[in-house]
């Protein structure tokens, strides 16, 4: 059943408790993360409540610079950007902490590297990053 | 994915006008022009090209991308009809941001492709670098503002109004969608072409001097000084030392200053027309018409990875299937390059360079007005300027131009017959663009 539902202050309200929560289709298993009200892979109107493990893999890595970070971020130690895909399958662009210059170049070659996710304080809400898993 | 039909007639642009793209406030000769006055100056050089009086057109489109901080207006197409003879006509606004221009097109064209209109203006202006005043530390989009007098608009406003192209929901919190849009695509085109991260800053930086070559050549352009000869008068050996010197410094990842738009203020327009209704409408038409081929579209919003390339993969894969055409009959390119990159991703995703090995082309100066692969012969965002809504339309102005063998010193060696517009912007709209000269 199509629902008007609070879909992003519930995922908000997951990162207060630690938990990492997507919507799946009942239709085809795809796993929209954030989450959204409808498949973007098999086009079903509904999808449902999925508690995602936060395990996943950085697929890419670009580096912060001066146009490309703000000084907030610096509470976040060291960290870049890339697309992450959850073992759930959702692919999504997010910060990864635990990599600067050298160690992106030692990870390069590795890609994709494991990496899981966890949340990170902003002004007034937690949000979602993802860790190295060899940190 | 997406699939697009066949237009249900013939549409062709048969008049453009672009305003010289400039920094109004600095100059006593511009500071204090309106957006009726920048709109309606475009408007009315795109209907003195086409031959064409108001009477004959239709309705309008109005493009802007940032109305309610650059003008302080919420329906800026109400406020401009006046200036070129369109009082009581229909209109309608819209905003794409960096991708206004090129849907502007799209927009006018299914509009008379329909039959509801056969002779429409489409038009954009945009105030990329002031405000209206009184602008300072306690204004807000709420102070009531001057008639007519503007402030320069400082990077951090800039910067903060930009903020409002992704979504509030997820992309803004995330942090990485809004940030990988200065070097997702230079990572990307790294890693997959497997080239070095100096053969990319070499790239990056042949781009700027490509697209500075050609907007010397441009009094339209805003950046008219080459690199080579502001090397020289800064004491470097060659136009690359000065290039890869702190003048240019890095400020992304790969991305040096010399690849990031110059925001600034202008405005184009185009009277779009039934290709079969020209010879009643445009009876003093002098030149050839310029037919609308097809538009493929696509969006991937900032959370999406590799929104820039896999959006344009998906618009140019729609224009190609719906026309025909094959990406060897392309003799002209345009690429939105407000970040450069986007130049070489989209002319090798188009087919326009050969894939992997575009890079090449730029670093040999292939791409510029006088090579035999021309891309933004106009001088791009880097070095034309980016009046962000403006820009597309005066893309399409450019392309009109050298279709019709009229750019002068910057004229292409080959008369182009086939060309692509490569819209992109707006987290991320892209529209790829299909036009032909009509013999």
């Amino acid at each position: 059943m199509i629902k008007l539902e609070k879909v992003v202050q519930r995922f908000y309200e997951g990162l207060e408790e630690g938990k990492f929560l997507g919507r799946k289709c009942p239709v085809c298993g795809n796993v929209e993360f954030p989450p959204v009200y409808a498949c973007n892979k098999c086009g079903s109107l509904e999808t449902e409540w999925v508690e995602c493990s936060g395990k996943g893999v950085m697929k890419s890595i670009v580096m912060p610079a001066a146009l490309s970070s703000k000084p907030e971020y610096a509470q976040m130690g060291q960290y870049a950007y890339g697309e992450v895909e959850l073992e759930e399958g959702a692919c999504f662009n997010a910060v990864v902490k635990g990599i600067n210059k050298r160690k992106r170049k030692e990870l390069m070659p590795k890609l994709p590297v494991p990496v899981h996710a966890e949340t990170f304080q902003r002004n007034g809400y937690k949000t979602v990053v993802f860790v190295l898993d060899e940190e | 994915m997406g699939k697009i039909g066949k237009l249900n007639r013939s549409v062709s642009i048969i008049g453009v006008g672009c305003t010289p793209f400039m920094y109004t406030v600095d100059n006593e000769e511009t500071n204090g022009l309106t957006e009726g006055e920048l709109f309606g100056y475009a408007a009315l050089k795109a209907m003195e090209d086409a031959g064409v009086s108001p009477q004959d057109v239709d309705f309008y489109f109005h493009g802007e991308a940032s109305p309610l901080n650059g003008s302080n207006y919420l329906t800026p197409n109400i406020q401009i009809g006046n200036w070129f003879g369109m009082k009581g006509k229909g209109s309608i606004h819209h905003s794409e941001a960096c991708c206004t221009g090129y849907l502007a097109i799209d927009q006018a064209v299914n509009a008379v492709a329909s039959g509801k209109f056969d002779c429409v203006l489409t038009g954009c202006v945009e105030f990329g670098d002031s405000v209206p005043a009184p602008f300072g530390p306690n204004d807000t989009v709420e102070t009531p503002k001057h008639p007519y007098k503007r402030e320069k608009m400082t990077m951090d406003r800039f910067l903060a109004t930009t903020m409002w192209l992704y979504d509030r929901c997820y992309a803004r919190s995330m942090m990485a969608p809004m940030e990988l849009i200065y070097d997702d695509a230079a990572e990307d085109y790294v890693r997959t072409r497997g080239i070095t991260a100096q053969q990319m800053d070499d790239t990056l930086n042949w781009m700027a001097i490509n697209n500075r070559r050609n907007a010397a050549k441009n009094p339209l352009a805003i950046e008219r000084r080459e690199f080579e000869d502001i090397a020289k008068e800064k004491g470097f050996p060659d136009v690359m030392s000065y290039m890869r010197s702190p003048y240019n410094p890095r400020m992304g990842d790969f991305l040096r200053m010399e690849g990031v738009e110059r925001k600034c203020d202008g405005a184009a327009a185009a009277i779009v027309c039934a290709t079969d209704m020209i010879p009643q409408i445009a009876k003093n038409l002098k030149h050839k018409p310029i037919e609308v081929l097809g538009i493929g579209n696509a969006a991937c919003e900032a959370t999406t990875p590799h929104f820039e390339i896999r959006a344009t993969e998906e618009a140019v894969r729609q224009v190609y299937e719906n026309t025909g055409v094959k990406p060897e009959e392309l003799d002209i390119f345009f690429a939105n390059d407000f970040i450069i990159t986007s130049h070489l991703i989209s002319a090798e995703i188009a087919g326009y360079l050969p894939w992997g090995e575009g890079w090449k082309y730029i670093c040999e100066g292939r791409t510029a007005y006088d090579g035999d692969k021309p891309i933004n012969t106009n001088g791009g965002r880097t070095s034309f300027g980016h009046a962000h809504a403006a820009s597309g339309l005066a893309d399409v102005y450019e392309c009109c131009m050298q279709m019709r063998g009229e750019c002068g010193e910057r004229q292409v060696k080959k008369l182009p017959k086939t060309a692509m517009l490569r819209g992109y912007g707006g987290a991320q709209n892209i529209a790829a663009i299909l036009l032909r000269t009509i013999d």
